[in-house]
């Protein structure tokens, strides 16, 4: 049975975006030590535990990943006033920030901040049927010029202020559900696999800097040189206007990722694997390296068998993301099943073409 | 016919399998150690345990292509196929062309509305990707659904054919000459050196093969073997062409991904020169090959790429002149010989 | 520093031929090292055997520029970019050819509105296409000639400040670390300007455990009273460009640095630069990869100004950062 839909809110009202991952870490720090027998954080910030399997010889080495950084924004210029000026770490809907709450981290502490734009009553209409760009937004801290200036300094990072919402249906809606929906889905894996005997060794990797870049995977993918590398990624939940193969209906199940990024025996092992152990799933189409540590794996080094799974979420990049935790549950069933399954053989045939 | 063979195989990007086989048959002919990687490049190697400078020659098996996304519903689009591009298909020269789709190679037509149908206002822009549909003669989605899938694989259906004066046209010559040209280097090369031939994959979606291939190989001098954009037609001045179909393989001086290293791209055309093969540059910056991703890989790589004209590169009906492959052969197989000879020190 | 930066601007040397700033720099830095070599992309490696873990230095050598593609029947020649260079900055100019060659760029007269490098040609004076061929053959590379000027003591304006001030500045901390006994090393990197393409190769061969990489940071005092970043105001600690963020240890220990020496700090977030911070932070299984600078006023791709007594407190904190990682 699901574990941990509490620890799931608590990592969504975490702060750390690309490069200050920090407070994310620490509050998964405990729930993997339960797990991995060895612990540790790279260079670049990439929290990895080490489950290994049974077995003599050389085992299967898997590596899974969810990145936990969320999209943020960086000062980047102090106005008169004391209006800040912001430049983004990650993909953000400048229309989507409008009068969003936010935090400011500074050395002095987190100061409470909103994004402002004119009201309608000032806008004259030629303005207003036209979308703010990220260079026009500004936060307001209500607080003197002066006092900003002593507190803040340009290059602070910025985050989304907003607490989940229990919305119907087991449905939850929040900032920083990407990925930190794919971080439960690993910890919920985690907590199925103890139950379960498994030849391959699995790193579990909290990754850094995806949404700049994938660069925590890049390092992670280099330094643990896996036979396999999963990704676990959140993907576009089915709204209207989206593109059939671009939607995928929550609760429909698990997205699965198939292309050229993705090696192809692994693809279809997950989709053997969620048929047998019956984990509902959608097959995700995709005819280029894909926005998604699985991108970076596939070319890391002398190259590596990568592939992509995880749940559909809709309103992706805003402060209002929904997941249904059913969806998240399925995808650890899936991911658990596939690394208790993982043989000698299989990495065998990842060279069979 | 080898030519014939490969620009005829399916093999759109990230399904290259119709040309692994055609490529590993060719090098198990040959002899020569030969394996596959997880990736599915194919890496054979002549002399890999010679002491001495290690030579990569790339080339890549793929072409751009098409992946069904959708199979169409009820009245008017039923048994329709929606579809995207794998790699960097040009749109305006999808709509009214013949395609092959799936492994059963079932065969289709890229339609869309009638012109007597459009607006003004719609028949003075390209026809957008999204309006475009293959049909491949479904009655429903049912029908549809029995032969084909969404995530199969489609290319165009052209056909090779050699033209008077040496000059052939088919589809994929970008990159299928580029596998020609290293297979036949392969063959006539004989000598002291150790040579590396990477066959990649999906090169048209961001060199993602070459740059497994090259950190497994380690090479100190690798040359990308590629098809390159020619645009000697009416109307262009002699700045708009970047090269000339007929006057020889061309040479690199900078491309989107590569600032040539001078000293190896004169080394090329030195030899060139030297033995009376007919060479040119590559007069423009955009574009880019395998080796765009090979020289940034591991401690770095000096080399470069040698390419032949190809017309209308990433469209269905490309043309070449045969004289431009073979010279290009008859290059390869020279610089391997200097530089087996000492004629380059990196 | 002065004189010294005043010869390694005098190069020309857009990405791809570096080969004549990196001998200079080398020849500077060798009698500090252990060894010296430059590798397969151009990147001038210079590295000290020491105690603890291993740092690299690092400043890009090259410049964004211009390069031959093509030559005309009548002896006339059409460029490219080599990085970002927009056309009309050439319009009228001299550009120098890394062969000494000098050449004046023309406009065409019939093309108006946003030029592009298709409406511009090179005399160089030639009467022929041979003759071009022998002035400036296609792939010669050049960069727009701008006299090179000191205001003051301090104040340097010219082409290539950025970032031959960089490499005179690593080459210093180099020099500085080295004398203490320190692991470190120091690469100047090549092909910058196109897209940091070389920085990586040159981590993956040293494999540091830090890096600290000196770059220019565009100043913006010439349009703000309160400028993000001002020549004069002290060196400056870059947290986010296109390529990398600065690690948050990192961060800490340049600005306790900073606090010790009592040195003022200013901070860059770059919405356009690629710096080769990000290839070197990502090299291999990653290092701590920090980005420092100092304010440089920029005036297009070949003209900025930047003040010395900057680069010299860059110096102390590049210095006094190190020493903290290293022990």
């Amino acid at each position: 049975m699901p574990k941990y839909l509490s620890v799931f809110k608590q990592l969504l009202e975490a702060h750390g975006g690309p490069g200050f991952e920090e407070d994310v870490r620490n509050l998964i720090l405990p729930h993997l030590s339960e797990y991995a027998s060895q612990i540790w954080t790279d260079p670049l910030g990439n929290l990895v535990g080490l489950v290994p399997g049974v077995g003599e010889g050389r085992r299967p080495r898997v590596l899974v990943s969810a990145h936990i950084d969320e999209i943020a924004l960086v000062v980047t210029r102090i106005e008169a006033g004391g209006f800040l000026r912001l430049a983004q770490a990650g993909g953000f809907d400048p229309r989507a920030l409008v009068g969003q709450e936010v935090l400011v981290h500074t050395q002095s502490g987190r100061i409470f901040g909103v994004i402002g734009a004119k009201p309608p009553h000032l806008t004259p209409p030629s303005e207003r049927s036209k979308a703010a760009k990220l260079e026009d937004l500004y936060v307001d801290l209500a607080l003197p010029e002066e006092e900003v200036r002593s507190r803040v300094r340009i290059g602070d990072r910025v985050t989304i202020h907003r607490a989940p919402l229990d919305l119907l249906n087991g449905r939850i809606a929040g900032k920083s559900v990407d990925n930190r929906a794919s971080a439960a889905v690993l910890l919920e894996a985690l907590a199925l696999l103890k139950g379960m005997a498994h030849s391959a060794d699995l790193y579990a990797v909290f990754t850094v800097q995806e949404e700049v870049g994938l660069r925590g995977a890049r390092t992670a993918g280099f330094g643990l040189a896996p036979d396999i590398a999963i990704a676990v990624d959140v993907t576009f939940g089915a709204f209207p206007g989206q593109a059939p193969d671009e939607s995928f209906p929550l609760e429909g199940g698990v997205a699965i990722s198939f292309g050229p990024n993705l090696h192809r025996r692994v693809f279809k092992r997950l989709v053997d694997c969620a048929e047998k152990y019956r984990v509902p799933y959608q097959i995700e189409l995709s005819q280029r390296p894909v926005g998604a540590d699985a991108n970076a794996f596939q070319i890391s080094g002398p190259g590596l068998a990568a592939a992509l799974i995880g749940p559909p979420i809709r309103y992706m990049h805003t402060s209002v993301e929904t997941v249904a935790y059913d969806d998240i549950w399925q995808c650890a069933r899936l991911l658990a099943h596939y690394v208790a399954e993982v043989d000698a053989a299989q990495v065998e045939e990842l060279t069979c073409y | 016919m080898l030519l014939k063979e490969l620009t005829e195989a399916f093999g759109p990007t990230g399904f290259e399998d119709e040309v692994r086989g055609i490529v590993r048959r060719e090098l198990d002919a040959m002899g020569l150690s030969v394996r596959t990687d997880v990736l599915g490049n194919v890496i054979a190697s002549a002399g890999a345990h010679r002491p001495g400078l290690r030579v990569m020659l790339d080339a890549h098996m793929d072409e751009v292509g098409l992946m069904v996304t959708h199979i169409g519903e009820g009245r008017d689009e039923g048994g329709l196929l929606r579809f995207r591009p794998l790699g960097g298909v040009d749109p305006r020269v999808l709509v009214s062309k013949p395609v092959v789709v799936g492994e059963r190679r079932i065969p289709g037509v890229i339609g869309a509305k009638p012109v007597h149908l459009q607006e003004a206002s719609e028949r003075e822009k390209p026809i957008p990707m999204e309006k475009l549909y293959i049909d491949i003669g479904a009655r429903d989605a049912e029908d549809a659904r029995r032969h084909v899938k969404p995530g199969d694989p489609v290319v165009f259906a052209t056909k090779y054919e050699e033209l008077p004066h040496r000059m052939a046209k088919a589809k994929s010559f970008d990159d299928r000459v580029g596998c020609y040209i290293l297979l036949e280097a392969l063959r006539r090369w004989k000598g002291d050196l150790a040579v590396f031939a990477a066959f990649t994959v999906q090169e048209e979606i961001g060199l993602r093969g070459a740059h497994a291939a090259a950190y497994q190989i380690e090479p100190d001098i690798a040359i990308a073997l590629e098809g390159t954009v020619a645009h000697d037609v009416v109307d262009t001045p002699s700045h708009g062409q970047s090269t000339v179909v007929g006057k020889g393989p061309a040479i690199t001086v900078q491309d989107a991904q590569t600032v040539a290293s001078r000293r190896f791209a004169e080394f090329l055309w030195e030899t060139a020169k030297a033995r009376n093969i007919p060479v040119q540059w590559r007069r423009v910056k955009g574009g880019s090959n395998d080796f765009g991703a090979i020289h940034r890989i591991g401690k770095g790589v000096l080399g470069g790429a040698i390419s032949v004209p190809v017309r209308y590169i990433h469209a269905p009906t490309q043309v070449v002149s045969l004289d431009d492959v073979m010279h290009a052969v008859d290059l390869v197989v020279a610089v391997l010989d200097e530089i087996a000879k000492g004629g380059f020190r990196p | 520093m002065k004189d010294w930066l005043m010869r390694l601007m005098d190069f020309v040397a857009p990405s791809g031929s570096e080969a004549p700033v990196v001998k200079a720099l080398l020849d500077d830095v060798r009698e500090a090292a252990d060894e010296t070599w430059v590798d397969a992309l151009g990147n001038g490696m210079a590295r000290k055997r020491g105690h603890g873990p291993l740092l690299m230095l690092a400043a890009h050598v090259d410049e964004a520029g211009v390069m031959v593609i093509d030559i005309d029947p009548r002896g006339y020649l059409r460029l490219v970019s080599v990085g970002e260079v927009h056309a009309r900055e050439c319009v009228g100019r001299q550009v120098r050819f890394t062969n000494g060659a000098t050449g004046l760029v023309h406009a065409d007269p019939a093309k108006q509105g946003d030029l592009d490098f298709d409406a511009l040609v090179v005399d160089v004076g030639a009467r022929s296409r041979e003759d071009a061929e022998r002035i400036a053959p296609i792939g010669t590379a050049g960069a727009v000639e701008v006299p090179v000027v000191t205001w003051g003591q301090s104040l340097v304006t010219g082409r290539a400040v950025d970032n031959r001030l960089g490499c005179a500045v690593a080459a210093e901390v180099f020099r500085k670390l080295a004398a203490s006994g320190r692991n470190v090393c120091v690469a100047f990197t090549a092909q910058n300007a196109v897209g940091a393409r070389a920085a990586q190769a040159a981590a993956f061969q040293l494999e540091p455990r830090y890096a600290l990489v000196i770059d220019g940071a565009s100043a913006d005092d010439m349009w703000h009273d309160h400028p993000a970043i001002g020549l004069g105001k002290g060196p400056v600690l870059k947290v986010m460009d296109r390529a990398t963020v600065v690690p948050l240890e990192g961060k800490r220990a340049v600005e306790d640095a900073a606090l010790r020496l009592n040195l003022p700090l200013q901070y860059e977030v770059s919405r356009e630069a690629w710096s080769d911070t990000g290839g070197i932070q990502l090299a291999r299984a990653g290092c701590v990869a920090v980005g420092l600078g100092y304010p440089v006023r920029r005036a297009g791709a070949f003209a900025m100004t930047a003040d010395l007594s900057d680069a010299e407190r860059l110096v102390d904190l590049a210095v006094a950062t190190a020493e903290a990682w290293l022990g």
